[in-house]
C-alpha cells in the first residue's frame, strides 16, 4: 500500500511539478515561505543575542562548571565576557551585542529562544541535526520537505532555493539540502550569484547555440516530443516531459531577472550595504567584505521571495580550515565573530526591515540557526570551544509573536536554565510546520520500513512564541 | 478475511454487553494476554518506554513517568484506563485502541484489586511470532500447469516464468501483451543487460538475422560481455552505498576504494556463485584466506559513509568518539541486513523492532559482530618476488637497527647519567603543557615522506655577534594530537658561520651542537638550550637530519630560536630567515615566526625551569661522550641505515583496498584494534550513556531462539564475522536467496516482486508472486547460484519480451475483453513490459557512445569530473570548473570518481544514486532542472559537438548527416517527415545544434 502510495506521489509529482504531496493542508497556515538563516561552524550565542551579566562580572576567574564535562577539544580556561558591548533594543529592550546592533531595529517582530540544546559537538552530526532533523546522512532537509509538502509557488523558478556561503559548503556541503528519499524535485537548487551560469546548467555557454537556435529547438523539441507522446498515449511522463521543457525555457527567462540587483534603487542598495559593490577587500577576514556577500545574498532572498520561490537558505560560513572564514572561533571570537556577525546583522536586519515594507513579513517566516553554541569558558586564549549543550534560536515573521523571548539559559549560557525543560530542533521544525499549516506528525514517507517525519518522533509546539 | 475479523469483533462486543462485567477476571490468562499482545513490545525491562515495564507485577506496580497504572482515587480511574480509554487513547500508541471488551476486562481487573502473581513474567509476544511470509521457509513451488488457459496462452509461455505469471493472471481475468518489435527488444536488451545502445553494426546483424534462436543468442553474446559487469555493478554498489569519498563534514577522498567496486564487476563478469559473492564480503579474509576477492570482498563493509573528525579528532575515550564508533557499526550492520536479507534490523537500535520479531538484544549481537573492525586500507595481492626483496631489506634494517642499539649502549656506558636524566625528562614534560599559544605558531618546513631529509632553517643577524647561548623554542600545534614538541626534530645539529657561503662546507663551520647520532628525546615546549661559548658567528644555521613525525609524513617546525649575547639580549629578534623551504601559511606558519618573540609558554614555570636545567645536563654529558671515532660509526650506520630504507621505498607498494580492518597504520586518535573487539552493550535508546547488558556476537534469530553464535571463548573476531556470513548463506535461510532474486527481478521489470526490495518485513509489502519468487529462489540456490543463468531465464521470458504498449493484448483469444487497464493499471501483474526512463548512467554512457567518444578501458582508480581544490583539509570538489573535453573523463560512468557530501550536480539531476543511503531502486523523475542539465550542461554541449563532428566524418552531406546522427542516437530509421524536420533546422542553426537536440528527444532518454 505504502510503494503503491509512493508510486503515485511520484506520478503525481512527476505530472505537475508545482503541485505538492499535501492536497489540503493540515490546518490554516499564517505563513507560505521561508528564510533559513544558517550559521556554519557554530556560531556564539554569548556574543551575540544572550547576554550574560556573570561573564562580565566574573571574567578572568576560573571557570566552574559544577559537574565534570567534556569538550570537543581539549583545556577548559577561564570565565571569558564577549569582547562586545550590550544595550537594549526596542520596546521589547531586548539586549544586543554591539556586533549586532543593526538588528536592534528588528528585535520587536523577532521571538528568541535561548534554551536550545543540540546532541553533539561535531560539526557534521550537529549541522546534519540542524538542517535535516537527523544526526546521520541520508535525510531530506527541512527545505525539502516543505517543498515536497507543500509544492511550487511559482511555475518558472526552483520551489526551494540556496545560497551557500561565497566561499564554499560548510560542512556536510549539499547533502544539508538534499531530497534523500523524497522526489527529486524537492531538493534545494544551489545558487551562486557570483558564476558565469549561478544556476547550474541555467545557459548554454557554448559559441554554437544561440538565442534563435534555441527558441528554434525548443520548438522542435516540442514537436518530436510530441509525436514520440502521441503515440504512447497512456503515458503521463512523456507529456510531463514536454511541460518540463517549457518550464526550463520559462526559468531561464525569469532567474537572471531574479538574481540582477542592478535595477533596485539606491536606499534600498544602501540598506543591505550594498553601495560599495565592486570594492576590493584585503586578505584578512573583514567587517565591508561580509556585509557585502551577506547582504547581497539576503537581497537576492528576497528577491526570490517576491518571485514565490518558497523556501531559501542563506548560508554564512565555509569549513573549517584555515585562516577561519566560518564561525568557528576556537581561538579568536573578535577576530571571526566580529566581520561575520556585522556582516550577518546589516543583511538579516536589512531583509526583515526591507519584507515588513513590502508587506511580505507576515506571510514569510526567518529562521536564524546555527550548528551549536560556543562555551562561556576559554580555550586558554581568546576563544571558545563548542557547547552543544544550549545555544541561541531566533524567529521572526508570518505567525511569530514579535517582541518575546523563550526559554532562557543559565547565569553562564552553558546549559538551559531548566535543564528538564529544553527547546530542540524538532520542536523548531514542529512549529514552522505548524505555521505552513502541515501538522508534523501527519506529514510522513515510507522508507525502508519506517515512516520518516522531519521530526523523527519528537517534537512539541512552541505556543508562547506563536501570535 | 475481513468478513471474518467483523464477525469476531461483534461477537466480542455482544459478549461484553451480556456477560464479561459479572465475572471475575483473572489476570493469567486474560490480562496476562492483552498485555503481553498490545504492551510489553514497548514496555519491557529493555526499552523500558515511558520509564514503565509490564514484564513483571513488581515493575508493574512501580509505574513509570506518568505515576502508577493501578490505583484508584475517589473521583478519578486508574492512570492505565485513562490511557486505553476514551474516543482517541493514548495507547496503545501508534496502534489501533483496545476494543472495548478488552478495557472492560482491564477496568474489571484493576477494580477487583488489580491482582498479579508474583510468580507470573510475561514475554514479548511479538517476538515468537515468525507468521509472516518471508520467514517462512523457501516453498518447493512446482510450475503451474497450464491445460486449463486457451490454446494461444499456452502458446504465449516460453519458460517455467511465463507459467506462474499466466496463471497469476487468470486469477485477476488478466491477459499478456504480444512481443514487441525486435527493434524495442534489441534496444531493451542492450541497456538492461549492458547499460549501453547497440552500434548501428550491431543493430544490423541482429535485425537481419534469421535464425529462430537470434534472440537467444543475442542474449548469450551481451551476457558473456565484460560490459554486463559493468552495468550490473552498478546496481549492487546502489544498495551498499559506494562512494570514493567518506561522507560527514569533511568529506575527504578514499583513493583506494575502487578495488572493490572493480571486485564487484569482476565477481558479476564470471559469474561468481552466490554465496561466495555473499560470504566475501562479510568474512572473506577469514574464510578464503591468502586470496585476493577475500580481502577485495571486505570493500562491502567499508563502502558506506565514515566520520573523520569523529574518529580522528576525537579520542574513544570521548562521548562523542564513542558515538563515532557507534554510529559506523550502525552502518555496517544495517549495510549487512539491508542488502543480503531485506530486513530493516536497524529500527532496533533504540528500541525492540516496533513490527518484526527482533530486540535490542538481537541488533547489538549483530553490531559485536563488526566490534573489532574499522573502515582503513589494507594490504592485497603484494606479489612474490616482492615479498622476497622486502624480507631480506627488513633483516638488513634490523641488523643496522642492532649495531646502533650497539652504540646507543657503548654511549650510555659512557655516560650513564643519561639514562636518570632521560627518565627525569619524561617525568617532568607532560607538566609543561601551554596555557596560551600565540596565533603565530612559528616556521614550518615542507612535508615530506621519509624522516631522513635533511631540512635548514638559518638566521641571518646582520652582524658578527659573540654568542652566549642558543634557544629552540619548539611548536604546540594540536593537528594529529601531537601537541607539545611539534616538528622538533629528532636529530639535528646546531651550526655557525661568519659567511653563509661557509655552510657548504662544513669543516670550517662553527658547531655549536651535534645532536645527529642518536634521537634527541622531544622537549615539548621546554625550551632547548645550547652553549654558545663566546663564538663568534653571524649567521645560524639549524640542520634537521631526521624529521619528526607528522601524520604518515614528516617535517621540521620550531616555534622560535633565540640568540643571546653576553649582555642576555636576543639578538635574533626580527632577524632575516631563510630556508631550505618553508609552506608560509600566515599567521600560524612562515619563517619571520620564527624570531618574533613568541612562543607557547609552559604552565608549570618550575618544572620549565627544571626540565631546561636537566636538558642542559643532559647535552652536555652528550656532547662529551660522543668521541670522533663513535660520530664516524654513527654516521656510517646512518648512511646504510637511509640507503636500506630508500631501497625499500623504492620497492612497488602492495595494493591496498579501503576495506574492513583491524590492522592500518594510526591516524591521531584512530587506531586499529588489532583484532581486539571493542565490548559491545545493549544501549538504553540506543544511548550510548546508558549501556545495559553485554551481548555477544550473534544475529537475529530465524530458526529457533538462539541468536547468540555458538563460538568458543577463544573465538577471534574473524570467526565472528565467518559465522555471519555462513549464516546468511545457509540454504535455509528464508531471506537470502529471495532477496537477490527479487533484486534482479526489480532490476528487469522496474517492480520487484516484492515492491519494497530492502525490507521484507511487516511494514514492506507482500510478493504479487510468491510462488514464483519461491521457485526461482530454489532454483537459483540449488543448480549453482548463477546469476547470469537467472538473467537468461528471466529476459528468455515471453513477460519480458512483452510489448509496453497498451493495446496490444494478445489477440486471437475468445474474449478479447482487456480488462487488464482498469484491474491493473500500475502493472503488478506483468501483462505488459514496463517503459523506463534510462538511469544516470545510461543517459552518460550514450551520450558518450554516439558521440564516439567512448573509451572502454575498464578498472583502475576514478577519473575525476571536478576540479578538486585544497584536498589537504577540506576537499572542495568544483564540478562547475571541470573541462569536459577531457579524455580521461570519457569512460563509462560507473569509473566516475563519487563524490558522498558533493555529489555529482548534473548526474544528480538524472537520479542517481545518493551514497549517503542505500538505494535499491532509482527514483525516475523528469523535472525542469533536469530539462536544462540535458540542454546546457557542458558535457552535453562538448559531447554534441564530437557527435557533430563524428557524423560529419563519417558522411559527405548535411542530409546524410542528420540522418546517420539520427540512427546513431536512436538505433532506427528515420522517417521522412522527421528528417525533413531536423534538416530545416540544421540548416539554420548547424549540425553541433542538430546533435544537441537529439539528446534531448524523449525517445533518447526512454526505452519501450
Amino acid at each position: 500500500m505504502a510503494m503503491l502510495a509512493r508510486e503515485k506521489e511520484t506520478l503525481a509529482a512527476i505530472s505537475n511539478t508545482t503541485r505538492g504531496s499535501l492536497q489540503v493542508l493540515h490546518h490554516p497556515p499564517k505563513a507560505t515561505r521561508v528564510v533559513q538563516l544558517f550559521m556554519g561552524g557554530a556560531a556564539s550565542h554569548l556574543d551575540m543575542f544572550d547576554h550574560k551579566p556573570a561573564l562580565e562580572q566574573h571574567h578572568g576567574e576560573p571557570s566552574d562548571f559544577g559537574e565534570p564535562i567534556e569538550l570537543f577539544q581539549n583545556g577548559l580556561g577561564p570565565w571569558m565576557k564577549s569582547p562586545w558591548k550590550f544595550a537594549a533594543h526596542g520596546e521589547s529592550g531586548k539586549m544586543l551585542s554591539e556586533v549586532v546592533a543593526p538588528l536592534g531595529a528588528c528585535v520587536d517582530d523577532m521571538a528568541f529562544i535561548h534554551n536550545v540544546t543540540g546532541k553533539t559537538g561535531v560539526h557534521s552530526q550537529a549541522t546534519y541535526l540542524q538542517a535535516t532533523g537527523f544526526q546521520d546522512p541520508g535525510f531530506p532537509g527541512m527545505g525539502s520537505w516543505i517543498s515536497y509538502a507543500l509544492g511550487s509557488l511559482n511555475d518558472n523558478l526552483p520551489t526551494f532555493v540556496v545560497l551557500p556561503d561565497h566561499r564554499g559548503y560548510a560542512s556536510n556541503g549539499p547533502k544539508n539540502w538534499a531530497s534523500a528519499f523524497l522526489p527529486a524535485h524537492s531538493q534545494g537548487t544551489t545558487i551562486f550569484p557570483q558564476r558565469s551560469n549561478p544556476i547550474d546548467d541555467l545557459q548554454a555557454l557554448a559559441k554554437f547555440v544561440t538565442a534563435e537556435s534555441d527558441r528554434d529547438g525548443f520548438a522542435l523539441l516540442k514537436k518530436l516530443n510530441g509525436d514520440y507522446q502521441i503515440a504512447r498515449p497512456d503515458d503521463s511522463r512523456l507529456e510531463s516531459r514536454i511541460r518540463s521543457y517549457e518550464l526550463a525555457a520559462k526559468m531561464q527567462l525569469a532567474a537572471p531577472t531574479a538574481l540582477d540587483i542592478s535595477e533596485e534603487p539606491e536606499h534600498i542598495l544602501k540598506m543591505y550595504g550594498l553601495d560599495k559593490l565592486g570594492a576590493t577587500y584585503p586578505a584578512e577576514i573583514n567587517a565591508p567584505e561580509e556585509i557585502e556577500y551577506f547582504g547581497r545574498k539576503c537581497l537576492i532572498a528576497r528577491r526570490l521571495l517576491e518571485r514565490d520561490v518558497r523556501f531559501v537558505q542563506i548560508w554564512s560560513g565555509n569549513d573549517n580550515s584555515f585562516p577561519r572564514r566560518n564561525w568557528d572561533s576556537h581561538e579568536n571570537i573578535a577576530r571571526d565573530h566580529g566581520p561575520l556577525a556585522t556582516g550577518m546583522a546589516v543583511g538579516a536586519a536589512a531583509l526583515i526591515q526591507d519584507l515588513k515594507q513590502r508587506g511580505l513579513l507576515n506571510e514569510t517566516l526567518v529562521l536564524w540557526t546555527t550548528e551549536f553554541g560556543r562555551m562561556p569558558s576559554s580555550q586558554g586564549g581568546t576563544g571558545r570551544d563548542h557547547n552543544p549543550f544550549v545555544f541561541t534560536n531566533w524567529l521572526c515573521g508570518g505567525g511569530i509573536q514579535g517582541g518575546t523571548t523563550h526559554g532562557l539559559s543559565d547565569q553562564w549560557g552553558y546549559k538551559p536554565l531548566d535543564r528538564d525543560n529544553p527547546t530542540q530542533v524538532y520542536d523548531i521544525h514542529a512549529t514552522m510546520l505548524h505555521l505552513l499549516g502541515i501538522d508534523h506528525e501527519k506529514l510522513t514517507v515510507r522508507h525502508n520500513g519506517i515512516d520518516r517525519r522531519l521530526t523523527d518522533v519528537h517534537g512539541h509546539l512552541i505556543q508562547e512564541i506563536l501570535t | 478475511m475481513k468478513s471474518i475479523v467483523l464477525v469476531t469483533c461483534l461477537l466480542i462486543f455482544t459478549m461484553d454487553m451480556t456477560a464479561a462485567a459479572q465475572d471475575p477476571i483473572l489476570f493469567q490468562p486474560e490480562i496476562a494476554n492483552i498485555f503481553e499482545q498490545h504492551c510489553v513490545r514497548c514496555h519491557n525491562n529493555q526499552t523500558r518506554e515511558g520509564g514503565l515495564s509490564l514484564q513483571s507485577r513488581a515493575t508493574a506496580m512501580a509505574g513509570g513517568e506518568s505515576g502508577k497504572l493501578f490505583e484508584i482515587s475517589a473521583d478519578t480511574p486508574s492512570l492505565l484506563l485513562e490511557l486505553i480509554s476514551g474516543s482517541n487513547p493514548a495507547m496503545p500508541k501508534d496502534a489501533k485502541p483496545l476494543p472495548a471488551k478488552k478495557v472492560a476486562a482491564i477496568r474489571t481487573w484493576i477494580d477487583a484489586g488489580a491482582d498479579w502473581p508474583a510468580e507470573i513474567e510475561l514475554t514479548d509476544r511479538y517476538l515468537a511470532d515468525r507468521d509472516w511470509w518471508s520467514m517462512q521457509p523457501i516453498k518447493k513451488a512446482n510450475i503451474p500447469n497450464l491445460t486449463t488457459l486457451e490454446k494461444p496462452l499456452q502458446a504465449w509461455a516460453r519458460t517455467p516464468i511465463d507459467h506462474f505469471i499466466l496463471n497469476k493472471q487468470a486469477e485477476f481475468g488478466l491477459l499478456p501483451s504480444t512481443e514487441a518489435t525486435r527493434q524495442t527488444l534489441m534496444r531493451r536488451l542492450y541497456f538492461d543487460l549492458l547499460g549501453l545502445p547497440p552500434t548501428p553494426e550491431e543493430v544490423h546483424a541482429f535485425l537481419n538475422d534469421d535464425s529462430p534462436t537470434a534472440y537467444e543468442k543475442l542474449v548469450d553474446r551481451l551476457l558473456a560481455s565484460p560490459q554486463h559487469g559493468e552495468r550490473w555493478a552498478r546496481h549492487w554498489l546502489d544498495v551498499v552505498k559506494y562512494a570514493d569519498t567518506c561522507g560527514y563534514d569533511k568529506d575527504k577522498l578514499r583513493p583506494n576504494a575502487w578495488p572493490y567496486r572493480d571486485y564487484v564487476i569482476d565477481s558479476f563478469n564470471e559469474d561468481k556463485p552466490y554465496s561466495r559473492f555473499v560470504e566475501e564480503q562479510i568474512a572473506g579474509d577469514v574464510l578464503f584466506p591468502n586470496t585476493r576477492d577475500g580481502i577485495l570482498g571486505l570493500g562491502f563493509v567499508a563502502a558506506g559513509p565514515w566520520d573523520f573528525i569523529g574518529h580522528v579528532e576525537v579520542s574513544e575515550e570521548k562521548i562523542d568518539g564513542k558515538i563515532a564508533r557507534h554510529i559506523d557499526r550502525d552502518e555496517m550492520v544495517t549495510n549487512t541486513l539491508n542488502t543480503f536479507c531485506s530486513l530493516t534490523i536497524q529500527c532496533a537500535r533504540c528500541h525492540n523492532h516496533k513490527f518484526d520479531p527482533f530486540t535490542q538484544q538481537h541488533y547489538y549481537s549483530l553490531q559485536a559482530v563488526f566490534a573489532a573492525v574499522d573502515k582503513a586500507e589494507r594490504p592485497y595481492d603484494l606479489d612474490p618476488e616482492t615479498q622476497l626483496k622486502q624480507t631480506r631489506l627488513t633483516q638488513q634494517l634490523a641488523e643496522i637497527d642492532s649495531r646502533q642499539a650497539e652504540l646507543t649502549q657503548e654511549i650510555i656506558r659512557a655516560g650513564p647519567e643519561l639514562v636518570a636524566l632521560d627518565a627525569k625528562i619524561a617525568e617532568l614534560k607532560p607538566k609543561i603543557e601551554p596555557t596560551d599559544k600565540p596565533p603565530e605558531y612559528g616556521y614550518h618546513s615542507y612535508i615530506v615522506p621519509s624522516s631522513l631529509t635533511e631540512k635548514w632553517v638559518q638566521i641571518d643577524l646582520g652582524r658578527e655577534v659573540a654568542v652566549d647561548r642558543i634557544i629552540l623554542n619548539p611548536c604546540h600545534d594540536e593537528f594529529n594530537a601531537i601537541g607539545s614538541g611539534f616538528g622538533f626534530p629528532l636529530r639535528f645539529r646546531l651550526e655557525g658561520a661568519l659567511d653563509k657561503e661557509h655552510f657548504r662546507v662544513t669543516d670550517e663551520n662553527i658547531l655549536f651542537a651535534d645532536m645527529t647520532t642518536t634521537n634527541f628525546p622531544n622537549p615539548r615546549i621546554a625550551p632547548v638550550e645550547f652553549e654558545g661559548r663566546g663564538e663568534t658567528t653571524r649567521y645560524l644555521r639549524l640542520t634537521a637530519t631526521h624529521l619528526a613525525p607528522r601524520q604518515n609524513d614528516y617535517m621540521l617546525a620550531i616555534s622560535e630560536i633565540q640568540i643571546l649575547d653576553s649582555e642576555g639580549t636576543n639578538v635574533a629578534l626580527g632577524a632575516q630567515v631563510s630556508a631550505l623551504d618553508s609552506i608560509e601559511n600566515p599567521v600560524r606558519w612562515r619563517k619571520s615566526n620564527l624570531v618574533d618573540g613568541k612562543w607557547p609558554q609552559a604552565t608549570h614555570e618550575d618544572a620549565s625551569a627544571e626540565l631546561l636545567a636537566v636538558t642542559r645536563e643532559r647535552t652536555a654529558l652528550y656532547t662529551r661522550v660522543l668521541t670522533p671515532e663513535r660520530r664516524k660509526r654513527q654516521e656510517t650506520i646512518l648512511a646504510e641505515k637511509k640507503a636500506t630504507e630508500t631501497a625499500m621505498a623504492a620497492l612497488p607498494k602492495a595494493h591496498v583496498v579501503y576495506a574492513a580492518a583491524t590492522d592500518f597504520s594510526p591516524q591521531a586518535n584512530f587506531k586499529p584494534t588489532k583484532g581486539k573487539p571493542r565490548t559491545i552493550h545493549v544501549l538504553h535508546r540506543g544511548n550510548i550513556n546508558q549501556p545495559g547488558p553485554e551481548v555477544q556476537a550473534g544475529t537475529v534469530p530465524l530458526f529457533d531462539n538462539q541468536f547468540e553464535f555458538d563460538l568458543p571463548p577463544e573465538q577471534t573476531e574473524g570467526d565472528r564475522r565467518a559465522a555471519l556470513a555462513r549464516w546468511i548463506t545457509r540454504p535455509d535461510h528464508p531471506l537470502t536467496w529471495r532477496s537477490i532474486i527479487n533484486r534482479l527481478w526489480l532490476y528487469h521489470f522496474g517492480r520487484g516482486i516484492v515492491a519494497s526490495p530492502n525490507d521484507f518485513g511487516r511494514m514492506g509489502q507482500k510478493p504479487t508472486h510468491p510462488l514464483l519468487l519461491d521457485w526461482m529462489a530454489s532454483q537459483f540456490r540449488d543448480h549453482g547460484q548463477s546469476l547470469k543463468q537467472l538473467h537468461r531465464l528471466i529476459v528468455n521470458s515471453a513477460t519480458y519480451r512483452q510489448t509496453s504498449d497498451q493495446d496490444s493484448i494478445l489477440a486471437d483469444l475468445p474474449k478479447t475483453q482487456n480488462a487488464s487497464l482498469s484491474v491493473d493499471q500500475e502493472n503488478h501483474y506483468l501483462w505488459r513490459a514496463r517503459r523506463r526512463r534510462l538511469e544516470a548512467e545510461e543517459i552518460r554512457d550514450s551520450i558518450l557512445t554516439v558521440s564516439g567518444r567512448m573509451d572502454h578501458t575498464m578498472g583502475g582508480p576514478g577519473y575525476y569530473l571536478f576540479e578538486l581544490e585544497r584536498p589537504e583539509h577540506s576537499p572542495h570538489y568544483e564540478y562547475y570548473k571541470f573541462d569536459p573535453t577531457d579524455s580521461r573523463s570519457h569512460r563509462r560512468s560507473v569509473y566516475r570518481f563519487i563524490v558522498r557530501s558533493q555529489p555529482d550536480p548534473y548526474m544528480t539531476t538524472l537520479d542517481c544514486a545518493d551514497s549517503s543511503q542505500s538505494t535499491p531502486q532509482r527514483g525516475e523523475t523528469l523535472t525542469s532542472l533536469q530539462a536544462l542539465s540535458l540542454l546546457n550542461n557542458r558535457f552535453n554541449l562538448t559531447m554534441s559537438q564530437y557527435f557533430a563532428e563524428r557524423a560529419a566524418g563519417d558522411y559527405d552531406s548535411l542530409k546524410q548527416q542528420v540522418k546517420g546522427a539520427f540512427e546513431l542516437a536512436l538505433n532506427r530509421k528515420i522517417t521522412e517527415l522527421e528528417h525533413q524536420q531536423l534538416m530545416t533546422y540544421a540548416e539554420k542553426h548547424g549540425l553541433e545544434n542538430t546533435c544537441r537536440l537529439l539528446f534531448n528527444l524523449s525517445e533518447f532518454v526512454f526505452i519501450d
